[in-house]
């Protein structure tokens, strides 16, 4: 009778976790945001999801690239999009961490536009849930554009050309804070480098890249454990990780994604950035306090620079040799640094050109 | 042996000039896409980030519920083959031949979040209905593991598995050895009419869990009989307590200490009466007996000092030498690993295996000297091929020593 009662209570005790696995019927795999999936193979990035409330269009793409480049849109007409999302700097700034108007230097680097629609949350704490939402954000922040969105539109409602395209793109004169945000996340959907020597090897150039950066590739998806996070086509996997950062000097420690959350173990994590580009754009982390690439491998190689506490679990010592260090930096440097004449080529509109 | 010495590196530097750059085809790892140095020091041992994989029942930390689960993913199965060529000499003679050494095949995967599942089966290599008196003749099925894993029930504090599973005092797995040929001999030790082996995967439920603070736990109870029906109804029980300092859980990178200990009984008369229809008896003059001991693991850079102490206590009743008196032992391994060239491609090994027996079985006082050294083709998306050389040197009995030699070369493949 005992053993009966045992084996009754044991399985009272499993069947929670059996009814939540039949309720568990896999989705299709077309159905279900690739972030929301574990790691995948490193591989060449997917189409660029739209949302459907704000479908491209080359005339809304062509709109938001004069609103990104147009600092017209700041307090004193000094910053725009572009002055930290800059296509010169792998469409980030030159750090430490961007200087905003009137020349305030922020906490944070400028996260890069490119490739940039590829990850369900925007800002390095993941604060905002698109790139629409994202594109709103700076405008009013204080060190950044120093804006008010109400000013914003005051501005953009007395340029008869811009108030004339919105008209023409979503058929309305009335320009509010949402459609200036769809017209720039358009034109930031279409920043994609899809070409690196990385994607044509996928494709099957196995001779374009060096017997280097190929070991650097072998080193990214195993011993450097770059691929527990920096996965999929995007090279990231769009989620917060504590990698036992150092803060800034003379700086409080960046809360990071907690702020947003609340979560314990969210104190001090930051989104993965992707890997694509980014030779281009040093310096690195949210803080921007590795400076070259080499660094930033060192940091993984010794499990972080702090004993944070909340340190994310995936990060461990390495144990890389010089050697391997090497060829991980030759793989990110070349790469997986892209050939996509329509994103390198990309040239801030001159004020002559913006709507007057 | 001096002709097989000199075969070896022949043997060895041939298959390497037969090496070549490859991407190749996934497989076993083919759900993350990941190559075998993710979670891998080299195959077959664990790294810090496969030792915590594992620990959260085959999920990444951190992605559980966005794990993609076995019918998501390509069939979750796996397998491996070890085969090569052995001599083998001792004070008797000698002998050498071509062998399949062993193949496993493996399946895991995540059913649900939180909730995985572990299957090995070893089947056995001899001729269907051959008459095989091998050690390994009693094993039924070969299913050396298959066990369910409900992970973080109290977030990393309490993980369960439940089936055959490899207890947690298992804290240097002999499944995940680099050596092939030489076991971990303290293991399989026991006093002359105990039919515990302490190697052997078990059959019952554990429970396990770390902390932040470096403790890591692990407590079971098992039938402590392996495989096979329980042959007493009692239930022998573990625990493991480990602390982990440094940067790392001491498989590859920081230090580890621990100590654990495990009480158990066995019939010492033959089995009683079988009273359920799977075959489980009553025991018979049931006795108990302890193993308890510390172990350690240690890093710096790629060098990894791995130390296992065991002291064994059965009942006098298993004692058929002098019953008496308890039979008391102890013994142990020392292991130094070295992995190098680039992305850990060679592993060279040292052990050192002791067993200190009661000083009226000195027949059973062994000294046991073991190097290895393993070269691996590539570190492949999930597929591995590793050429394996391994000598041995093995001293029984403390005054007439019999004196054995092994060398063995094998190819270890997974995929």
């Amino acid at each position: 009778m005992k053993k009966i009662f045992t084996a009754i209570s044991f399985f009272i005790f499993l069947l929670p976790f059996l009814l939540q696995a039949q309720e568990s019927v896999a989705e299709p795999l077309t159905k279900i945001n690739v972030h929301n999936l574990g790691p995948q193979r490193l591989s060449n990035l997917p189409a660029v999801s739209v949302p459907a409330d704000n479908p491209q269009s080359s005339l809304k793409i062509a709109l938001g690239k004069k609103l990104y480049f147009d600092t017209r849109l700041s307090n004193d007409n000094t910053i725009s999009c572009a002055t930290c999302h800059d296509p010169a700097n792998g469409w980030s700034d030159e750090g430490p961490t961007s200087l905003g108007i009137k020349q305030q230097r922020g906490g944070r680097r400028a996260p890069p536009v490119s490739n940039a629609a590829y990850f369900p949350l925007q800002f390095w704490d993941g604060r905002a849930p698109s790139l629409e939402e994202q594109a709103k954000g700076p405008i009013e922040n204080p060190v950044e554009m120093g804006n008010t969105h109400t000013e914003m539109l005051k501005t953009v409602d007395n340029i008869p050309g811009y108030v004339d395209e919105f008209e023409t793109v979503f058929g309305t004169r009335v320009v509010t804070v949402d459609l200036v945000a769809k017209a720039i996340a358009a034109f930031e959907r279409t920043v994609i480098t899809t070409d690196s020597p990385f994607d044509r090897f996928v494709r099957g150039e196995r001779d374009v890249l060096t017997e280097q950066e190929k070991q650097g590739l072998e080193i990214f998806n195993g011993k450097g454990h770059c691929t527990a996070c920096h996965w999929g086509g995007h090279f990231s996997d769009g989620r917060f990780h504590n990698i036992g950062a150092m803060p800034a000097p003379g700086q409080p420690a960046d809360s990071g994604r907690f702020v947003i959350t609340e979560v314990p173990s969210d104190m001090g994590a930051f989104k993965t950035p992707t890997v694509r580009d980014a030779a281009l754009r040093a310096p690195y982390l949210h803080n921007g306090l590795e400076k070259t690439l080499e660094d930033v491998v060192e940091l993984y190689n010794l499990g972080g620079r702090t004993d944070d506490p909340n340190l994310d679990p995936l990060i461990v010592p390495l144990g890389l040799s010089d050697a391997e260090k090497k060829a991980l930096v030759a793989f990110m440097k070349r790469a997986l640094t892209s050939l996509n004449p329509e994103v390198a080529d990309v040239k801030p509109v001159p004020s002559s050109e913006f709507p007057r | 042996m001096k002709k097989y010495m000199l075969i070896s590196p022949i043997v060895l530097f041939i298959i390497l000039m037969l090496a070549q750059d490859c991407w190749a085809i996934p497989a076993f790892a083919r759900k993350y896409g990941f190559n075998c140095n993710m979670c891998h020091t080299a195959y077959t041992k664990l790294n810090d980030f496969g030792q915590r994989y594992r620990d959260n029942g085959y999920q990444i930390p951190g992605q559980e519920g966005h794990e993609k689960n076995v019918l998501e993913t390509a069939a979750p199965i796996a397998m491996r083959l070890t085969l090569g060529y052995s001599a083998y000499d001792n004070t008797e003679g000698n002998t050498n031949s071509f062998n399949l050494f062993g193949f496993d095949f493996f399946a895991a995967g995540v059913l649900h979040k939180n909730i995985s599942f572990l299957l090995i089966y070893t089947p056995r290599v001899d001729e269907p209905g051959a008459d095989y008196t091998g050690n390994d003749a009693l094993q039924p099925g070969g299913l050396e593991s298959v066990s369910l894993i409900f992970s973080n029930i109290i977030q990393d504090a309490l993980n369960l598995r439940i089936g055959r599973f490899e207890p947690g005092y298992h804290v240097f797995s002999s499944k995940r050895s680099y050596y092939l040929f030489q076991p971990y001999e303290i293991y399989s030790f026991s006093s002359p009419r105990n039919d515990y082996n302490f190697d052997d995967n078990q059959i019952g439920i554990e429970a396990s869990g770390h902390f932040r603070s470096g403790f890591k736990y692990a407590a079971g109870f098992i039938n402590g009989n392996g495989a096979f029906a329980d042959n007493n109804k009692n239930k022998d029980f573990y625990g493991n307590l480990i602390y982990t300092f440094g940067d790392g859980d001491g498989q590859s990178a920081g230090q580890r200490i621990g100590m654990f200990g495990y009480y158990g009984w066995q019939p010492t008369n033959v089995p009683g009466s079988v009273v359920a229809p799977t075959g489980e008896t009553n025991g018979n003059q049931d006795e108990n007996f302890y193993r308890y001991g510390f172990d350690g693991s240690f890093n710096w850079e790629t060098f990894n000092l791995q130390l296992f102490y065991m002291n064994g206590i059965d009942d006098k009743a298993f004692n058929s030498l002098d019953q008496t008196q308890d039979y008391k032992y102890s013994g142990g391994f020392a292991e130094l690993d070295y992995a190098a060239l680039f992305n850990n491609r060679l592993v060279v090994s040292i052990m050192y295996n002791w067993i200190r027996p009661p000083s009226y079985d000195e027949g059973n006082y062994l000294n046991a000297y073991t190097a290895l050294v393993r070269y691996y083709l590539g570190s492949w998306t999930a597929v591995n091929v590793g050429l394996h050389a391994e000598f041995a040197h093995r001293e029984l009995g403390k005054t007439d020593k019999q004196k054995d030699n092994l060398i063995a070369l094998a190819l270890d493949f997974a995929f």
